[in-house]
Order: C-alpha cells, then structure tokens, then sequence
C-alpha cells in the first residue's frame, strides 16, 4: 500500500492522500487558476516542490534561510481581545496592550490600529477616540503602525446607509438606478475614507491598510482606489496596503473602470497594476479555498494565482493568508501545518514578498 | 432565408448582447420557421445558460444577467401570446432565500437570488440576519417549494440545521425543499444536517432548485 500523507480538506477536515494523489490535485487545482485567470501553470518541478511541502513530516514547516519575509498583522488587536466565537481569544487587553504584544512578542514586522467595527464608515463618529489611541500607540512603538479597516461599500446601501441597496433594485430590474446607487456609495466611501485617515496621519499614523477591498464588489474597488489615489497626491510618504477581499472582483456594477480598465471580473494579476497606479505602497492578493476541496487543489490553484500577481506587480505583493485565503482551511483558528506549509510554498515557489 | 442552426445562433447570442430589442427582432425572425417552444428552449433558454456560464467566470456581470433575463422575458412573453394555454410556460417554483441570522453577508445571497429569478423561479428575498422562524413564516405566506440558506461564516452555519429542525416541527418538512450554500458550507455539511441539497455558486443553484422542484 502507498504511503499516505496527513493533509487537509478545504474545510479543515482531515484527510489521508498518497503521493499520487496530491500531484494530481495540485495540477488540476494550478489547471483552473489558469483556466479562470488565463495565466500559466505551474509548472512541473514547481508542482513538485509544493508537494515536498505537503509531504513534509513535521507538524509545523518554515521557509529556508534567508528567504524569511515581512509579516503585516491585519484586523487590528482584535485577535486578542475580541471573543465574539469567531475571530480572537478573549484576553482582556487595551489595543496598545494588543499592538505591543503583536510587535513585541509575536515578532509582526508591522502593525495596525483597528476599531472593533472594523470598517471605516462607522469610525466617522468615534474619530476622536481612535486618533487618541493612535498617538499614544505610536509614543510606545517601534514598529510602522497603520490605521486599518475595512472599505465596506456595503454599509452605505439600505438598511445600513442611505442608498438603496443595489441588489434589490436589480432583482426589480431598475439597472441604471441601481448603478447610480452604487456610484453615489463609491463617492461616499471614498470621502470618507479620505476624511478618516487625515485625522490618523496628523495624530501620527504611519499609513493606512485597506482590508478586503471589493468585498462589495467592483464599487467597493473603485471607491477604494479613488482614495488611494487621493491620500498619494495629498501624503506623498504615506504607506498604502492595499488587501483585497477575494480573487475575483465581483461585477454588481459590470462597468465601472479605473485608468480605462474594467474593474469587474479581474483576477489578481490583473488588480495589481491599478492598486499601484492608485499609489498603493504594497498589494495584497487573495486566492478563495474552496470548502470542498482538498488542500493540495486549494494549494496548487493559490500558489500559480499569487505566482502571477508577483509577476504583474510592480510593487511588493504582502498574500493574504489566513482563514479561509491562500490555500488555508477555513477554520476560526487555522490549523498550523496547512497554515505554515502553504505559507512556505507562497514564499518559495509563488515569490510572494510578505505575507 | 436563415436555417434553423442559424436562427438559433441569433436567439442566442441576442440573448448573450443583453439587448432586449435584439432579442424581439430575433424571436420575430425565427417565428415564422420554428415553434415558439422551441424557440425558447433552443434559442433564449440556451442563451440564458450561456450567460450564467459567462457570469460565473468573470466574463459578464450582474446587471447583464439581469439585463439578459428582461430581454428574454420580453420575448417569452411574444412567443406565449401565440401557444396554446397549455403550452405556455409555467412558473418554475416558488423559492425563499435570505442569510441566516448573525450573518450580515449580503452579497452572495443576493447573486444567488437575481440567477434564480433571471432563470424563472418566483424568488422572495427576504435578507440577510434573518431569524429562523421568518424563514418558515415566509416560506408558508408563499406556500414556497424551496428555502435557500446562505451563511459565510463557519460560526453562523448551525443557523442552516435550525431552519431544517424548525421546518420539521413545523410539519413542513416533506414539502419544502432546503438548499444549503455559502463559503464554509460543503456537501458534507448538507448531508449532516439533511439538507437537499447544497451549491458552491450561483449557477449551480439554479440547475439543483430546477432538478429538485422539479422531481417534486
């Protein structure tokens, strides 16, 4: 009977797959990266290299030497101190408490200050809060600090906004209505945004991280880009990440461009030059795990994505690896061996240049 | 005058252009050689699947299904005026679809409730974080044969199994269907908490809700 290896479903159940098996998954998960995004394979060694990495007998795997990268911690302190039974252990702790414990014990090389909201429209009415704990977060780091959340078009729609929610108008099917609702939300988010961080920087903020850009599809990119562009012109030394939600950005607008590009329907290789011509300092490309299926085809079609977004880009790429992105099982807490294998395999085999 | 291979290939791409007066003109032009039946099933359905394919890779968006689902409405509806009354096409089903409740994901639900309703079903989107029992409430107001669950987070997924457990209490179990979709939601998942059936995207939705509403 052939050896078989311990490795994971996308949905973190364990699993039991010999040799074979996993060269077979990672090309057929490497097949439809390159099918949807009209990139390469990878190719041979390369598809054996990422299963030397699945196959590797410690629990927990590293990079080699001298091939160690950045680590940008996302979603603020609230992996500490959030206990919601989602993301975050409960450890009483004030969000300097947090940011510290992050650079000091947990060696991020970056960190961010984020509101337990998490995106930035409803920081508008506690700005002066989250200025303070800037200031005094920045009076007892080292490390860059960020201003962090979410762009999350979403909350200008009904009911949590004042525009009326793009969706339902297209089920009814008043388009042009429904564009108008997005496009007056873009502006707002872009606004916004913009407003938000020129409190942070003048309180000391190193730079501002977008996190899951596009969530609300090809508006939520488009507002998020316009303010990029905007916080570029006006702080020329601002540090910009720009993180995307997924790997394809979704069309609700269909016809929204920036720098004569379309925005719905790009792949990361594709969103990376225009997060750099907006004047975003760092990208941050997602690959989706599919919940059904396996590690390797998850692995494969995540590392030949970030391959060829490392490629596009013309500035660093920081993948987004976590939960549920990059290869990993999407779990509250992301099992260790999926979580450092498929990070080994971004490093080494797609470029990527932080995670 | 056009074959029939062609007219087809007109309906179908008129259906794929979005463009409702494309459409009228080649339902107008087919009329005269083939059966409105065939028409539809041929030319505007055909169409409409391809679109949903083009959806799912990135190649047209939402506003264009939706676009795409008026025009061919609008040539149904030219085409049903000349069948006779029992050929003329029935309503898919009847399917309540919303986001379980303490999940605020919008997004997916809403692509999957606009395919549904673009493919002919009667769709009642009810939102998301939605209680349990509305699901059941909406479903008997409706007399619905399918509920659609979305959940995004795996913290949220037992939501699914609750909605299930209810409609058995309620004895409506054996009537009404219940798909089970979103990120952390696998066949797996479905056949654990006895579900019908479960979906990884939009497209798929539309072909499982078409096969299991219609075996029932």
């Amino acid at each position: 009977m052939a050896t078989e290896y311990a490795l994971r479903m996308g949905d973190g159940k364990r699993i039991f797959l010999s040799k074979e098996k996993i060269l077979e998954e990672l090309e057929a998960g490497s097949a439809d990266a390159a099918d949807l995004g009209e990139i390469p394979t990878l190719s041979g060694n390369e598809i054996d290299k990422v299963a030397e990495i699945l196959m590797m007998p410690g629990k927990t795997v590293s990079v080699e030497q001298g091939m160690e990268v950045p680590v940008t911690h996302d979603i603020g302190t609230l992996r500490i101190d959030g206990d919601q039974g989602n993301s975050g252990v409960g450890i009483p702790s004030s969000r300097l408490v947090g940011c510290m414990m992050h650079e000091r014990a947990f060696g991020a090389d970056t960190m961010e200050l984020g509101h337990i909201d998490y995106s930035y429209k409803p920081v508008k009415p506690v700005i002066s809060n989250e200025c303070q704990a800037m200031e005094v977060c920045q009076q007892n780091m080292i490390v860059p600090l960020f201003y962090g959340a979410m762009p999350n078009m979403g909350l200008y729609y009904t009911p949590d906004g004042p525009f009326e929610n793009p969706g339902d108008l297209m089920k009814a099917f008043k388009i042009q209505e429904a564009w108008d609702s997005m496009e007056h939300s873009a502006e707002h988010l872009t606004r916004d945004t913009i407003w938000i961080m020129q409190k942070l920087m003048a309180s000391g903020s190193d730079g501002v991280n977008f996190d899951t850009i596009g969530a609300a599809g090809d508006g939520d990119f488009f507002g998020s880009l316009h303010a990029i562009e905007a916080l570029r012109k006006e702080f020329p030394n601002i540090y910009i990440e720009a993180g995307m939600a997924g790997e394809c950005v979704l069309g609700m607008h269909g016809e929204l461009k920036y720098d004569g590009t379309t925005l719905a329907g790009l792949w990361p290789h594709q969103q990376a030059p225009l997060a750099a011509k907006a004047g975003a300092s760092v990208f941050g490309p997602v690959c989706n795990t599919n919940t059904s299926k396996t590690s390797p085809w998850n692995l494969g079609r995540a590392v030949t994505f970030m391959k060829a977004a490392v490629k596009a880009s013309t500035i660093p790429c920081h993948v987004d690896m976590g939960m549920g992105v990059g290869g990993i099982p999407m779990l509250e807490t992301p099992p260790i061996d999926a979580v450092t294998r498929a990070s080994k395999a971004m490093v080494e085999i797609a470029g990527v240049d932080g995670i | 005058m056009a074959s029939k291979e062609e007219l087809i290939q007109e309906l179908t791409d008129a259906i794929i252009s979005c463009k409702k007066d494309r459409v009228l003109e080649a339902v107008e032009k087919a009329k005269g050689v083939m059966e409105p039946s065939e028409i539809i099933e041929k030319g505007l359905a055909a169409g409409m699947n391809e679109v949903g394919t083009l959806f799912e890779r990135g190649k047209l968006f939402l506003p264009h299904v939706m676009m795409a689902a008026d025009a061919m409405t609008a040539g149904v509806q030219v085409l049903e005026a000349e069948m006779p009354a029992g050929e003329q096409k029935k309503k898919m089903g009847v399917i309540v679809n919303g986001t379980v409740e303490g999940d605020v994901h919008d997004i997916g639900k809403s692509i999957v409730s606009t395919m549904l309703q673009s493919a002919g079903f009667e769709v009642h989107d009810i939102g998301r974080d939605v209680p349990i029992r509305d699901f059941v409430n909406k479903a008997k107001e409706v007399n619905a044969d399918m509920i659609g669950l979305s959940a995004l987070m795996t913290t949220t997924l037992p939501g699914q199994k609750e909605v299930i457990e209810l409609l058995k209490e309620e004895g409506m179990r054996d009537r009404v269907k219940v798909m089970v979709g979103g990120a952390p939601a696998t066949q797996a998942w479905a056949d654990k908490i006895s579900a019908d059936c479960y979906a990884e995207n939009a497209s798929e939705a539309v072909a499982k809700a078409k096969e299991l509403i219609v075996k029932k």
